[in-house]
């Protein structure tokens, strides 16, 4: 689990860079300005090269928040 | 490079953009900007890089649109999608024979509007296209494994296109087999980011064409010359022990490597690259051989040829010495790994190369090698003189002895012709490749060199010079600007060709004379190459010495200091009335 967050967080801090650290948790594309559908594609590019897996851009689709995204992940 | 690596590079810099370049598709820029602008920072060092795009899906307004902006670049990225939409896998109209009939006429009515568009857009700035990388979808009723009409025909209207766009100096497009090198063929398209974001490259496919991208705007200076190894490299066998019969470059005496690496020095030769032998034989078996009539590389075109017992490297030497060429401009090419190494201590800068004469696949990729190390876009009036020149005024000055004299300089019929540069590729080309003979080690993009000639009261000229020994073509570049209380050179260069003739005290007389200035200044910078600028300067006792600064050189200074000239000038120049 810590293992999927990490890796996340990293992402996180590749496709948001101004983003506070201690803000990942909470974030989703309602409460992220820079969060558009072109960084939801940037951030699940990242994740599918962080974690080794493809990612179905469609399944995703509605994963927009941290915590959803880490929700997936651990499903997956 | 991974997309998390290219983020990290972007998210590094915090510097103010140093270039904007534009990136022009009808596909969604996503991945591919993201390499690119990465890329780019990389080739800066870690400056911030400007990367500006277009609406998806319009191409051609990208395009156009481009053309009334300035920026350093553009970079076109063409796909069959862009060509007409019904080739890509988004659109749904439809396969049928009397759809693809329509289709053809569609992309060769498409391509020739693309053509102008991008000649247009290659007046303002210098233009990379990237042509159709990815495959055709399975639009035909043959099977895959013929050629279709239909594709055909695409085909022949794209080639048609490209080659037009190519015409133009400013247009450079990007070679899919270098690409399909990095980046092969099968995998280039992801199906599922292309049908849910219109971005059909995988991550791999765009950080080659990345890569190409900065490769081709900005491109390593290609090297000089080459000296090379006879034994077991220009051919097979020692020479000293086979005789001249005995040695061989043919396909026959299994030894066809050989003949392709003389194919290519004396491809290299005719383009003017400086050829050169190093080679531990006898001189006269050596003059021998190379008077077989089958030799692919005729020794007119090899100059000097070091044949002899002594090191390599004092071979080498004395041939950079002739050359009068830096070390880092030179390729040495030795079946050896003792005496490339040797040589490779003597002159780090020297690239050394090993002949791998038992292996076949190995010498083509040299042959590749050297053919990168010695890229041009053309070949100049100049580089066909340079050997030439190189070869009679090193022989004579062994008749002169070493030092060049007012005699012997007022005997050679010297000819000094001054000219406006205007849009002269030489002199782009001079400037941004000279080291020696350079006043500040300024190097220009192409942009940046026409803001040049727009600054008020600029002037831009470029010195030619021919003497009875033949002609070195255009050697020479200033420029500058004046003002109502002097004259002042930011770019002054000459070919390392064209020392010892005095061409640059004739230069700065005939600038003198032009604008009347009391006074000349240079925009001066210390490099670690240019001491041949700095003995100018240290003859009118200026202190080239400075790290950075303006030299001043006054005009009855120079009068009164200036060695006797005895060129003959030809003044073409003509500078504007405002100077």
């Amino acid at each position: 689990m810590d293992d999927v967050r990490e890796k996340l967080s990293r992402c996180f801090a590749l496709a948001f860079p101004k983003m506070d650290p201690s803000q990942y948790a909470a974030a989703s594309a309602q409460n992220t300005k820079e969060w558009d559908s072109i960084a939801q594609l940037r951030l699940l590019t990242l994740v599918s090269e962080e974690f080794g897996r493809d990612i179905d851009f469609e399944e995703f689709e509605g994963a927009t928040s941290f915590q959803a995204l880490e929700q997936a992940l651990q499903v997956q | 490079m991974r997309l998390a690596e290219a983020f990290q590079i972007i998210g590094q810099s915090s510097d103010p953009a140093k270039v904007k370049i534009h990136l022009l598709l009808g596909i969604t820029p996503l991945h591919l900007e993201t390499f690119t602008q990465a890329r780019l920072m990389q080739h800066f060092q870690g400056a911030g890089v400007d990367i500006a795009t277009g609406l998806y899906g319009d191409l051609e307004g990208n395009v156009r649109r481009a053309c009334d902006e300035t920026a350093h670049s553009a970079i076109v990225v063409i796909e069959w999608s862009d060509i007409d939409q019904r080739l890509g896998i988004r659109s749904s109209a439809g396969w049928r024979a009397e759809t693809l009939n329509d289709i053809v006429n569609q992309a060769e009515a498409k391509c020739r509007r693309l053509a102008s568009q991008l000649h247009e857009l290659a007046t303002r700035m210098p233009v990379i296209v990237a042509g159709p990388t990815l495959t055709l979808p399975p639009m035909t009723y043959q099977p895959p494994s013929e050629e279709s009409d239909f594709e055909l025909r695409l085909k022949l209207a794209l080639a048609q296109f490209l080659l037009r766009a190519a015409n133009h100096h400013a247009i450079r497009l990007i070679s899919d087999t270098q690409l399909a090198l990095t980046s092969p063929i099968e995998g280039r398209h992801d199906v599922n980011l292309d049908l849910h974001a219109g971005f059909p490259y995988t991550l791999k496919h765009a950080d080659a064409l990345a890569g190409l991208f900065v490769q081709s705007l900005f491109p390593p200076a290609p090297k000089k010359g080459i000296i090379t190894d006879l034994d077991q490299t220009l051919w097979r066998g020692i020479l000293g022990d086979v005789g001249v019969e005995g040695i061989n470059w043919a396909l026959e005496g299994k030894s066809q490597g050989h003949a392709l690496y003389q194919q290519l020095l004396a491809s290299l030769a005719d383009s003017g690259v400086l050829v050169a032998v190093a080679s531990k034989n006898d001189p006269g078996i050596v003059e021998e051989a190379f008077r077989r009539p089958d030799i692919l590389l005729q020794s007119s075109s090899v100059f000097p040829m070091e044949v002899g017992w002594g090191v390599k490297s004092e071979a080498v030497g004395r041939i950079l010495q002739t050359w009068n060429i830096g070390p880092d401009s030179v390729v040495f090419v030795d079946d050896s790994p003792m005496e490339l190494a040797e040589v490779g201590e003597k002159y780090p800068a020297v690239e050394c190369l090993r002949f791998p004469s038992d292996n076949p696949g190995a010498i083509v990729d040299l042959l590749w090698r050297l053919r990168t190390c010695f890229g041009k876009r053309e070949i100049l009036e100049e580089d066909r003189l340079r050997l030439a020149s190189i070869r009679n005024f090193a022989e004579h000055r062994s008749e002169e002895g070493s030092e060049v004299s007012a005699d012997f300089l007022s005997r050679i019929e010297g000819k000094v012709t001054l000219e406006s540069a205007g849009s002269d590729q030489r002199a782009f080309e001079l400037v941004n490749k000279t080291n020696q003979f350079n006043l500040n080690g300024v190097r220009y993009s192409e942009a940046e060199w026409k803001t040049l000639a727009q600054r008020p009261g600029a002037f831009l000229a470029t010195v030619s010079y021919e003497d009875r020994f033949g002609p070195l073509g255009r050697i020479a570049v200033l420029g500058g600007y004046c003002t109502d209380d002097a004259c002042h050179v930011d770019v002054w260069v000459m070919s390392c060709r064209a020392f010892s003739r005095h061409i640059e005290f004739q230069a700065i007389r005939q600038l003198f004379s032009k604008t009347s200035a009391a006074e000349i200044r240079f925009r001066f910078k210390s490099t670690e190459r240019n001491g041949p600028l700095k003995s100018f300067f240290a003859h009118f006792e200026l202190n080239g010495s400075t790290a950075e600064g303006e030299l001043v050189l006054r005009a009855e200074d120079f009068g009164r200091l200036c060695p006797r000239l005895f060129h003959q000038v030809n003044d073409k120049w003509m500078m504007s009335e405002k100077n």
